[in-house]
Parts: structure tokens; sequence; C-alpha cells
């Protein structure tokens, strides 16, 4: 049996920043992955913000960087074009598109150098608790073993088991469930290769469809529908998409990802005795966007921090963990519910309403934008979409 | 269930199975037949309707 003071199952961001900071503060660390390779496949559209970067004290690295963001372009359901670039309006620091599988890896590295031990293609199969710990049945390649732990931290994704053997609800409702479909395509032509593209309306129910550059004729194409608002997969929407946007239709296809992303916010309750669960396993993704690297690894930073405190004090009990709750509520589920109510928002309006605000947007003038920013010129452009946003607040 | 040949194990499905019966490995799907109240809620969601019932 293997004995550890901290057992982080999932090698994604969340699970890395994670492992990285409880070995930082002291525990001993031990993450296992179930794939064979940290960061790959990717399931993401793989931007980035900067400030967020900074915030966690990850310095950018032309290793996993594979184009700098510095623009948006909204497009409407009819086509009309709302650029959002710094010759336009003062933008925030913007961000970039990063290679998952490098980057991952990359982070994963970094919790190593922190002091965690790792071990890919091992597999966790169920736990269960024996006196004051958890004992973890996991497998890696034909060979079953146990691993015993003080805390465990799932970081196993939205498909995470992890936190219901521990006793959470971390089912997702097919309603707060993304379901995405992405291709890398070459031979994309975009305007500027250094802007984000996304695309709104009956595109992607519920969603929305992107391109996301990766180098001057590279890109990430891809968007997320809500499966209980169309008929159609994630992928047959996307084929669809790719044929017919004027950017994509000549690209070809060189890779193809799929996933599913949790955006209805953090779970109501994301630790309990001896366990906590972070990144999409916990609901830690922007409901507007879909992004949860960032989000996912600042709540990595606490839960390690915390799970390696509370371990020091030689308490892992659900109370003790109430702080992950509050800490993580408060630094990230207060932003997010702000972002639910604006994608509840997105989603009601048709696509004429989406074209009638994108016309009256590019007729507006404003000197800065933010996302805030962004939603009362919402707001301000059509009285209808101003009545429909009233009902939702 | 059968899963087609080209379900990628994205794991979607065993995220919203409201009764957690659903283990997405590496390259495998593991159900839980005996305990699925046949919802289809796995088979709707599936990005590449890779999800078929065994009648």
């Amino acid at each position: 049996m293997i004995e550890t003071d901290v057992l982080v199952i999932g090698a994604g961001p969340a699970g890395s920043s994670a492992a990285k900071h409880a070995a930082l503060n002291g525990a001993k660390v031990l993450m296992i992955e179930k794939k064979s390779e940290i960061g790959a496949p990717k399931r993401c559209a793989e931007g980035v913000s900067k400030d967020g970067l900074i915030q966690l004290g990850v310095e950018p690295s032309s290793r996993w960087i594979t184009s700098e963001i510095d623009g948006v372009r909204l497009v409407s359901p009819g086509g009309t074009d709302v650029w959002l670039t710094r010759d336009t309006v003062k933008l925030p620091e913007m961000g970039y598109v990063v290679e998952r599988k490098v980057f991952d890896k990359f982070m994963a590295m970094d919790a190593a150098r922190a002091g965690a031990d790792i071990m890919v293609k091992t597999l966790a199969r169920g736990l269960e608790r024996k006196g004051g710990h958890i004992i973890v049945k996991a497998e890696c390649m034909g060979e079953e073993f146990e691993i015993k732990a003080k805390v465990i931290i799932g970081a196993d994704g939205p498909e995470s088991r992890v936190g219901r053997w521990g006793g959470l609800k971390t089912t997702v409702k097919p309603k707060d469930m993304e379901s995405g479909a992405q291709f890398e395509m070459v031979g994309v032509e975009m305007e500027n290769p250094n802007a984000l593209e996304f695309y709104f309306g009956s595109v992607a129910p519920g969603g929305y469809a992107w391109v996301f550059p990766k180098g001057k004729d590279i890109a990430n194409v891809g968007l997320a529908v809500i499966s209980t608002l169309t008929e159609k997969s994630a992928y047959e929407h996307l084929v669809e998409f790719a044929k017919n946007c004027p950017t994509t239709k000549n690209a070809t296809a060189v890779e193809l990802n799929i996933g599913g992303d949790p955006v209805g916010g953090i779970l109501k309750k994301i630790s309990t005795d001896n366990l906590l669960v972070v990144g999409d396993a916990a609901g830690m993704v922007n409901p507007l966007t879909g992004g949860g690297i960032i989000s996912g690894m600042q709540g990595g930073v606490i839960a390690g921090e915390i799970a390696a405190a509370a371990i020091k004090e030689g308490d892992v009990s659900e109370e003790r963990f109430a702080e992950y709750d509050e800490r993580c509520q408060k630094e990230l589920g207060s932003s997010f519910n702000k972002y639910m109510k604006a994608r509840n928002y997105l989603e009601s309006l048709s696509d004429d309403e989406l074209d009638s605000i994108a016309k009256t947007f590019n007729e507006s003038e404003f000197e800065r934008i933010s996302t805030t920013e962004l939603l009362k010129v919402l707001v301000n452009v059509s009285p209808k979409a101003l009545l429909k946003l009233g009902k939702l607040f | 269930m059968i899963v087609k040949e080209w379900c990628m194990y994205c794991g979607e499905c065993a995220g919203v199975c409201p009764r957690g019966l659903i283990e997405a490995r590496e390259i495998n799907l593991v159900f839980d037949e005996e305990n699925c109240k046949d919802c289809q809620i796995c088979i709707n969601c599936c990005p590449v309707r890779a999800l078929e019932k065994e009648e």
C-alpha cells in the first residue's frame, strides 16, 4: 500500500495546481492521472487570460504559448461584425492561446519540482474511509493496489466520480453541461490572427462558436451547445459551422476534440470529510465563456493550501474544510453568479435580436471595454433586450 | 449500451449520468447496466452520438 498525506486524482491544471501548493505547504503529495499523457487529448479551446496567469504567478513561456491575443471579434447570426481591438477601444490585458498538451505537462512538472510525486496511466476505482484516512483502490498497467491518504483532492474533470464516492453531489444536469466539439484547422482565413472570434445565435444553441488562433492560418475552430436545446449533436453543428463560416470554409481539420463543459457554476458543496473537489469536477468554470483553466488553477491553489494546513493541524474534517467552500465561493463563485445571469440573458435572445444588438453596438461609442461595460452597452442598445434582461435580474 | 467505434471517451456521458453509473477510462467506457433506469441522458448529450441503447 502507498501512503501519502494528499492524493490528487487528475493531473489537469487544477490538479497540478493543487498538488504544487499542497507540496509547497509541507504535505507529502501524490498525483495520479488516468491517461498515459498529461494534457492530451485536449478538451478545450485553449484560451487563458494574462491577468489570470499573473495572479497565479505563472511565468508565460514560449514552450506553450501559440499566439498572443489583443482583440476580439463578435459575429452576430446575420454576419454583423463587432470588433473590439486596441485600435477601437482601450482593452484590458488580454491573453494567450496555449498548447494544452504542453501547458498541462509544464504545470505537472511544476508540481513535481515542488515535491509532488506523479503516476500516469493510473486509474482510481473507488474509495473507502478507514480510521480517519481514505483508502483509494487504484489500477496501473493491470496492477491493482491501494493508496492510503489523509486528504483526497478530486480533480477528475466534469465526469468526476471522486466527489460522488465521497458523498458529494457532483452530477451535472444536462441543461448545465455544454457539449463541445472542436477541430484544430489549417488554412483558416482570419482577418486578424491575434483576435479571438465568437459567433452567436442558432449556430450553437445555448452556447457559441469560436475561432481561436494558434498561428497565422491555424486555429481551434469549435462550438458548444446545450444538448437539451438542439436535436443535432455538437459534432453535427461543428461540421455545418466549419463548412459555412467564411473564415473556415477553405480550412482543413488536423485534429478533432470533444468534451463536456459544466457551466452551471460552482457546486453547492465541494468538500466533505477528508475530501475536496476542484476544477471542472467542482464546476469552477465561467458560465458565460466556458473557460475553466485559470479558475480551476485558482481553486487548486486554495485546495492545496487548505489541505496542507488541515493536515498540519490534524483536522481533516468536513467542518475544517468549510473554509475551502467559503473561499472558493467568495473568490470565484460571486463573479460566476454574474456571468450566469449574462449567459441566461444571451440564451434568451433570438437571432434577430442578436443582429439588432450588433448593429446598434457598432453605432455606439465607448472608450474602454470590460465584461461589465459590455453588458451595460448591450442593455442600452436594445429596449427589447433590456426587457428580457430585466426579467432575469 | 452499445458504444460505437467512434467514441472518443471524453466522459461527458459520465458527468451527466444521474446515477453515476458510467466510468470513463482512457480508452473504454464501463456501464453499470444493472442499475440503469434508461433515462437516455447519456445518449442525448454525447457530442458525437456514439452511444446507442441495446434493444
